[in-house]
């Protein structure tokens, strides 16, 4: 069962001014505490009955405060992040999205294994201002239980889209939940997001397009610092999602282990402690914490990372944030953490193995406009090129070439190349894959992701099986700023 | 040569500088001829990683702005930076040096000309980021207003020049 976070409200939507001093996250914290409840949103949860879901997302601007004054933030019916969408492998999925925003939205259905195509996770559609569409696909029974992702993926919009606030997280009921360990957790959604403050003054800094955008404002479940609440003895499955456009946590709970059960696409085989998580954007992982510690409060940390690590730069944080408040109350007799979870096979040998080189260029791009590259250089858009941007193998997106045709059915493994100076996390749609090494190291563990981490210099090597879906999709960075600036390539399974 | 130790990185970075450290090269050979034909200022000394695609950009910008630039691939870059007294918040891609001065990513010549003209006691200029739009990154997908911002040794910031989309 799915508790909600005590509400320590929240992004101030619908409220009146809050006033206008331009404060920082923790005085704004303060004020945000003792400020009056927002106006009531849609439903904060919505789940499917019956073997059906029958969902309504509308997109819209709602009128907002953020420190420094009102805002306008993105929201699905009234809320950001958006209705907790939870449903059952094996459901029917109706989702009706509206579009009330000004410009054309979309939706991915990121992480799940459904078709790229027709009413279903098919990103290649537009829904027009005004307009609206109604997605409809069946998960399959034996679908993976996990946390997944619903978010805009509209090109050249999406980093504004989820940057603004456009997000929902999808929970899918399955083998997982039915572990008696893992049941037994209290279960919570932590969706971690960050919002740019009122003034923007932060893009002026630096924190723009090209490195992708981050706000210094961090927020759970769109408040700032919320309480979580663990009795004695007791069990908490956090669920966390990284719905930023650009921002990487790393996760720490003061005092306690964070117990890996899940990672993108489901369970694990042994649950595993870590004591640090890095989440980044779009990847999502369940912890179970132990109530095992003092009686007492301890921190959900955020801890620095530099993600332009060949810039020289400094992380742009130099200090721990608090992301939220874990606080003992009750006993209860000790849970057991679970001992094994849910095996993940090993996919079958490789039938090939492809290249894909991530780096910023003076790239070639749109309309088939194709040209040396060096003839791009100093002059930029010279000859009628993007200009600088994001490219993979050479080449900037181009939503009317192939770039990558692959066999239904087949496996193979993809060596994943950052020849660029900063971070970038690489996401592949529809289907799940395993990381089997990161700089020539193998993975300790068999996970399915769909999301990997490519540091900036390093290479991670992924396989996957293309199963029971043919069709066009798309693999891309992540960071939505650099999706939008060109670092997509077109996938052709058939 | 230019390749430099390599610090203040986590352990796998350091495992690749190190490789890369092997192959850097000081490259800025093939500018001879257009420093034969550039009028008198200063020579610039521009320091970039190999895998950075769009310093040479800047390199490209300066020299068609009458600068002769020194182009010097380094394995760590951060380690310029902290010579130069560069702030660690207004960093971007590549550090330069003209006059002693210290000049951090995409600055624009016009800029570097006022600098060299007016000598603020300043240790140098700084573009954090990597603006689109701004010199070097001339973009179909965008631009994006940008600061020029001016540092001291001793970490002092002011806006040296704004620069709208």
């Amino acid at each position: 069962m799915t508790t909600p976070l005590r509400r320590r409200q929240v992004l101030g939507l619908g409220l009146a001014g809050l006033g206008t001093a331009v404060v920082g996250p923790v005085l704004w914290d303060r004020v945000q505490r003792s400020a009056a409840r927002a106006q009531p949103a849609g439903a904060a949860r919505l789940a499917s009955r019956g073997g059906l879901a029958d969902l309504e997302l509308v997109a819209q601007a709602t009128r907002g405060t953020l420190p420094g004054g009102p805002a306008e933030l993105l929201t699905y019916n009234g809320r950001s992040p958006g209705p907790l969408l939870e449903v059952n492998a094996g459901d029917r999925v109706r989702l009706r999205l509206r579009n009330e925003l000004k410009q054309p939205t979309n939706l991915h259905f990121h992480g799940l294994h459904i078709p790229p195509t027709g009413t279903a996770d098919n990103v290649f559609l537009s829904v027009p201002p005004g307009g609206s569409f109604d997605y409809e696909f069946t998960l399959a029974k034996d679908h993976p239980a996990g946390l997944f992702y619903v978010h805009p993926h509209q090109h050249g919009l999406s980093a504004d889209q989820v940057f603004g606030g456009l997000s929902s997280a999808l929970v899918v009921r399955g083998d997982l939940d039915r572990i008696p360990e893992v049941a037994a957790a209290k279960e919570t959604v932590l969706v971690l997001k960050d919002f740019a403050s009122a003034s923007g003054q932060e893009a002026a800094m630096g924190v723009g397009r090209m490195l992708g955008r981050e706000g210094p404002l961090l927020t759970v479940n769109g408040a700032i610092n919320p309480g979580l609440a663990i009795p004695s003895g007791g069990l908490l499955r956090l669920r966390l999602l990284n719905a930023s456009n650009a921002r990487m946590y790393r996760l720490a709970l003061e005092g306690h282990s964070l117990v890996l059960i899940a990672t993108d696409g489901g369970a694990i085989a042994t649950p595993e402690p870590l004591d640090e998580l890095l989440l980044a954007p779009g990847e999502r992982a369940d912890v179970l914490v132990q109530g095992n510690q003092t009686p007492g409060s301890y921190r959900l940390l955020n801890l620095p990372y530099q993600r332009s690590g060949h810039m020289g730069m400094a992380a742009a944080e130099d200090a721990p944030r608090t992301l939220a408040t874990l606080s003992y109350a009750g006993t209860v007799p000790p849970l057991p953490l679970p001992k094994a979870l849910i095996p993940v096979p090993a996919l079958p040998k490789p039938e090939r193995t492809r290249r894909f080189v991530m780096a910023h260029a003076m790239g070639t791009g749109m309309g088939g406009m194709k040209h040396d590259m060096g003839a791009m250089g100093g002059g930029g858009m010279a000859m009628g090129g993007m200009g600088m941007g994001f490219v993979i193998n050479g080449q900037a997106f181009d939503p009317d070439r192939i770039d990558t045709r692959v066999a239904l059915g087949s496996t193979e493994d993809w060596l994943i190349v950052n020849d660029d100076v900063m971070d970038h996390p690489f996401h592949l749609h529809v289907n799940p894959f395993q990381v089997i090494s990161r700089a020539g190291r193998p993975e300790s563990q068999r996970r399915w992701k769909d999301t990997v981490l490519v540091k900036a210099g390093e290479e991670v090597r992924i396989r996957v099986t293309f199963r029971d879906f043919p069709g066009r999709t798309v693999y891309h960075c992540h960071n939505l700023d650099h999706e939008d600036l060109g670092l997509m390539g077109v996938l052709q399974i058939e | 040569m230019n390749s430099t130790s390599f610090r203040g990185h986590s352990r796998f970075l350091d495992l690749l500088l190190g490789v890369g450290a092997v192959a850097a090269v000081v490259s800025g050979g093939g500018s001879l001829a257009a420093r034969a034909s550039a009028p008198a200022l200063m020579p610039v000394t521009s320091y970039r990683s190999a895998s950075c695609g769009c310093c040479t950009g800047w390199v490209k910008h300066m020299r068609a702005n009458g600068f002769t630039v020194r182009d010097v691939v380094v394995a760590d870059v951060g380690v310029v930076k902290r010579r130069l007294g560069v702030p660690a918040r207004l960093a971007s891609c590549h550090t330069a040096e003209v006059a002693g001065f210290a000049l951090e990513g995409h600055v624009p010549a016009a800029d570097v000309k006022r600098l060299l003209q007016k000598r603020p006691p300043v240790a140098g200029l700084a573009l954090p980021g990597m603006p689109l739009g701004s010199p070097g990154m001339e973009s179909a997908y965008g631009k994006e207003a940008f600061t020029v911002m001016a540092f001291t040794r001793t970490g002092a910031i002011s806006s040296f020049s704004q620069h709208a989309k």
